[in-house]
């Protein structure tokens, strides 16, 4: 079994080597790329769909469909840019699936509870973000939390998105100058 | 605004991709000389990058540390590796249909459903093995994304 040795390897194992032998049925190879990429990917999906617990399960079923998939991936894009498309396409069909009255979004906790006053005008400052970011039309959003949070080029956002590298220019141009009108209306309100 | 070869509207609608990193090097050199010399268009880069910097300090809740755990728990729990689905699918799917084929035959006949489901059963093993193969096949084919 390729794998058997895996957990003595010193060296850093790139995402092709791990995807090439878990195509091999090399379980903790997989399950190495999982480790890898869970944090991210659960990150982008709590931003998409905006609660933890949809971002979890989402998450694990994007995993599992890779694992499931996984035979039939060539390698064209890399191993990211394919889960995260994965991902991407469950989290889309959750939203057309469920009215936007069932979409349950969190607040986080305050992070600072020791200075009770800045950490009021950071919460007030995040609503605002989150609140500009769910305004925006979910192809919108998901290419902004791509480049912003995932730190992806526009080349990964469109393969991941299965979009060209104009349209995802469009998209996030689109995208930042929505975010910014609807902060610039908060800061006219003087709401941050 | 400025004599270079671009105006503000066409630098400011290139300032998010100047911003990512992703403009040719002269394009990028345009914008910079452009930038340079109106201090418009310098604000309006700032504003961006101050915008966008708000969006950066929105926090993302830690992952639970079960979620690869749960992904693996439920890999192993399905059984079926990746690479070697199709060749179980196909044995598992075979197998079924011989036996479904076999039982409603000897319900049909009427005789003798070990005798009949025999007889059935290796007469069309081969023919349902085949069908199930390429049916098999054209569904792997479907589920397995191209990427």
């Amino acid at each position: 079994m390729p794998g058997d040795n895996f957990q003595d390897q010193k060296v850093v194992t790139d995402d092709r080597e791990l995807v090439q032998r878990a195509q091999a049925g090399d379980m903790a190879a997989f399950e190495e790329l999982v480790r890898r990429h869970q944090r991210g990917l659960f990150s982008y999906l709590y931003r998409m769909c905006r609660n933890s617990s949809d971002a979890e399960e989402m998450a694990q079923a994007a995993m599992v469909k890779a694992w499931e998939k996984l035979g039939g991936f060539r390698g064209a894009s890399s191993f990211k840019t394919w889960l995260y498309r994965i991902g991407t396409n469950l989290c889309f069909n959750l939203r057309t699936r469920r009215k936007p009255t069932e979409e349950l979004t969190e607040t986080m906790a305050a992070p600072d509870a020791e200075r009770p006053e800045r950490a009021y005008h950071q919460k007030v400052r995040e609503d605002a973000v989150r609140n500009a970011l769910e305004r925006l039309p979910a192809d919108q959003r998901a290419a902004l939390v791509l480049s912003v949070y995932q730190d992806m080029s526009y080349q990964e956002i469109a393969d991941t998105m299965g979009k060209t590298v104009r349209a995802v220019d469009s998209l996030l141009f689109r995208a930042k100058t929505n975010v910014r009108k609807a902060l610039a209306e908060d800061r006219a309100k003087g709401i941050i | 605004m400025s004599n270079n070869t671009m105006n503000c509207g066409q630098v400011r609608r290139l300032l998010p991709p100047f911003l990512d990193e992703e403009l040719s090097g002269r394009v990028r050199e345009q914008i910079a000389s452009h930038l340079a010399s109106c201090p418009a268009c310098r604000t309006e880069l700032e504003a961006l990058k101050a915008d966008i910097g708000l969006l950066e300090q929105v926090d993302t809740p830690e992952v639970t540390p079960f979620l690869a755990t749960r992904v693996m728990a439920e890999i192993r729990q399905r059984g079926e590796p990746a690479p070697h689905g199709l060749a179980r699918l196909v044995g598992s799917l075979a197998a079924a249909l011989v036996v479904a084929v076999s039982i409603g035959a000897g319900v049909f006949f009427g005789f003798d459903l070990t005798q009949a489901s025999t007889t059935v059963a290796a007469n069309s093993t081969e023919a349902a093995v085949s069908y199930v193969e390429s049916s098999a096949a054209g569904m792997y084919s479907m589920m397995s994304g191209g990427d």
